[in-house]
């Protein structure tokens, strides 16, 4: 059959000049990736691809256009010898580009492996580093930890100490206490009220009664009364504090801001105590703050811990450090002579604790104190 | 002892070997037809290379990105040139089926077997096989720009684990 020859040489030529131009922009691309990725597989790979097909296309489309060069010039024997030299190359080059892609497709899983492994050492290197830095910190934050939960044990071990020291003077003082004040109101009775001598035994059961007061607060710190329980609303309480705190001392100057926590539940105390607790804590803390400042309550339910935590804040100056570790003790006081008997604070950790929560503090020098309450909802046994 | 005795026949087998060999020629001719063969071989296995390039990156779902996808489609065409470049050499140099004279400038005659012009139409189609090798490097340039990173970027290409 014969055939016009146009199609095919014209498709062969301008395939060519395609070829070539393609091929060089190929080889062009991948040499400049290689250039900024020379460690990268991926882009060798893609280089050698590429550079083989780049001058596997310049050696058989150059072949093709100079053998229609020479054919249309009738120089077919200068074909004929140029032909194996562009087959041979062709050949070889058509080889390397089918053993790269083969070699690649194995280099790749290597390949993405170092990059796992780079990224798990880089991530190892950093925690270790992370790890050495933190380190001292770490031990030091531990062994801070330690001493402050030794200090507590101690503290309130002495607490405990105290408590049974000033539970029996008291027991052993509150009958002779009860006697004096018991025929000291006898005598009253057969005493005129004008005359000295009722003045005088009016002055011996005034202070018969102080010392019970001061008593009864000792068997309190002792926890040696046991509270009486009672289902109550937390927020109840501490507002009927707050309400007689406003009609017993009147500060105008001092704002107090409450933020209760609405889904607190009922907790099983002793109103009357925890009542008498508020009363102690915020009466302390109007004494920090003096006639003007800020007392924050907050409220807050832990239910992970079954606990409520009341917080009492004052913006006063705060607690020194030396008091700060004996604040709880029995007449410990930082007032003036007459302000205060120092049984406030202990009496308050005494209640507390035999409703079997705890009481904490937390004071800085010039930035005020921070009281907390932390209350079992489950109630004490 | 057992030693001793390996020791001995080898060197016997060795020394018999070297002795008794007839004269042999150390490197082998290599004819005319050899080319052919390795050059239709080299087709064969780029094709070969070329198929398993798209199995494994259709496999690790690389194909998603549209550099790779580009990649995938040159190596088909180049599959598909491969073909038909063997088909061709199979046809007019292997089997001597097709032979091809030139009648003029713009003419060719394509002489077939008797009962067999249909390979003439076939062979004529073969030859135009630019159109199967241009497209496959115009993809591979394609695939190559879009895996290629701004220059300010250092993102590794194919950095998601396939």
């Amino acid at each position: 059959m014969t055939v016009f020859a146009s199609p095919i040489r014209l498709v062969d030529m301008a395939g060519s000049l395609v070829m070539i131009v393609f091929s060089l922009l190929c080889i062009r691309q991948a040499l400049g990736l290689g250039r900024r990725h020379p460690d990268n597989i991926v882009w060798t790979y893609l280089l050698w691809l590429s550079v083989c097909l780049g001058i596997f296309a310049l050696s058989r489309s150059g072949g093709h256009i100079l053998k229609q060069f020479f054919l249309m010039a009738d120089q077919g024997q200068m074909w004929q010898a140029l032909q194996p030299y562009s087959g041979s190359l062709n050949t070889l080059l058509l080889t390397v580009a089918a053993a790269v892609t083969l070699f690649f497709n194995r280099s790749w899983q290597i390949y993405q492996q170092i990059i796992t492994d780079k990224q798990a050492l880089q991530t190892a290197h950093a925690k270790v580093l992370d790890l050495n830095e933190t380190l001292e910190k770490r031990v030091q934050e531990r062994t801070d930890a330690l001493l402050q939960h030794e200090k507590q044990m101690a503290h309130a071990d002495r607490l405990a100490s105290i408590g049974q020291l000033s539970a029996g003077i008291a027991h052993e003082i509150n009958n002779p206490l009860g006697i004096i004040q018991g025929y000291t109101q006898l005598l009253l009775r057969s005493e005129p009220a004008d005359t000295q001598r009722h003045e005088d035994l009016s002055t011996i059961l005034k202070h018969a009664k102080n010392c019970k007061s001061i008593v009864e607060d000792l068997l309190n710190f002792a926890r040696r009364s046991k509270p009486s329980a009672a289902v109550v609303d937390i927020h109840e309480v501490i507002e009927d504090a707050l309400i007689f705190l406003e009609h017993r001392a009147k500060t105008p100057e001092v704002e107090i801001h409450k933020q209760f926590q609405s889904d607190i539940p009922s907790l099983q105390i002793d109103e009357k105590k925890i009542k008498q607790v508020l009363i102690n804590l915020v009466m302390n803390a109007k004494h920090a703050v003096g006639e003007k400042g800020q007392i924050a309550i907050r409220t807050e339910y832990h239910p992970d811990v079954h606990q409520v935590l009341i917080r009492v804040k004052d913006s006063g100056y705060g607690i020194e450090p030396k008091d700060l570790k004996r604040i709880f003790d029995p007449f410990f006081t930082t007032k003036a002579t007459g302000e205060g008997t120092g049984l406030g604070l202990a009496v308050s950790y005494g209640i507390i604790k035999s409703h079997g929560g705890d009481i904490e503090v937390d004071s800085t020098p010039g930035s005020g104190t921070e009281f907390r309450v932390i209350l079992p909802v489950n109630g004490f046994t | 002892m057992k030693q001793t005795r390996n020791v001995f026949f080898t060197a016997t087998s060795l020394g018999l070997l070297f002795c008794l060999a007839r004269p042999a020629a150390a490197t082998q001719a290599h004819g005319a037809p050899e080319g052919l063969f390795v050059h239709q071989l080299s087709h064969l296995f780029f094709i070969f290379a070329m198929a398993i390039l798209i199995y494994w990156l259709r496999s690790r779902k690389l194909v998603r990105e549209t550099g790779w996808r580009n990649i995938q489609y040159a190596a088909l065409f180049f599959i598909l040139w491969s073909l038909d470049a063997f088909l061709v050499h199979l046809l007019d140099e292997q089997f001597l089926l097709v032979q091809v004279t030139r009648i003029g400038p713009w003419q060719i005659k394509l002489d077939t077997p008797a009962g067999m012009g249909w390979l003439g139409g076939l062979y004529y189609l073969l030859k135009l096989d630019h159109l199967l090798c241009v497209p496959g490097l115009i993809f591979l340039y394609m695939g190559l720009r879009r895996l290629s990173p701004p220059e300010t970027e250092t993102e590794v290409p194919g950095k998601k684990t396939p």
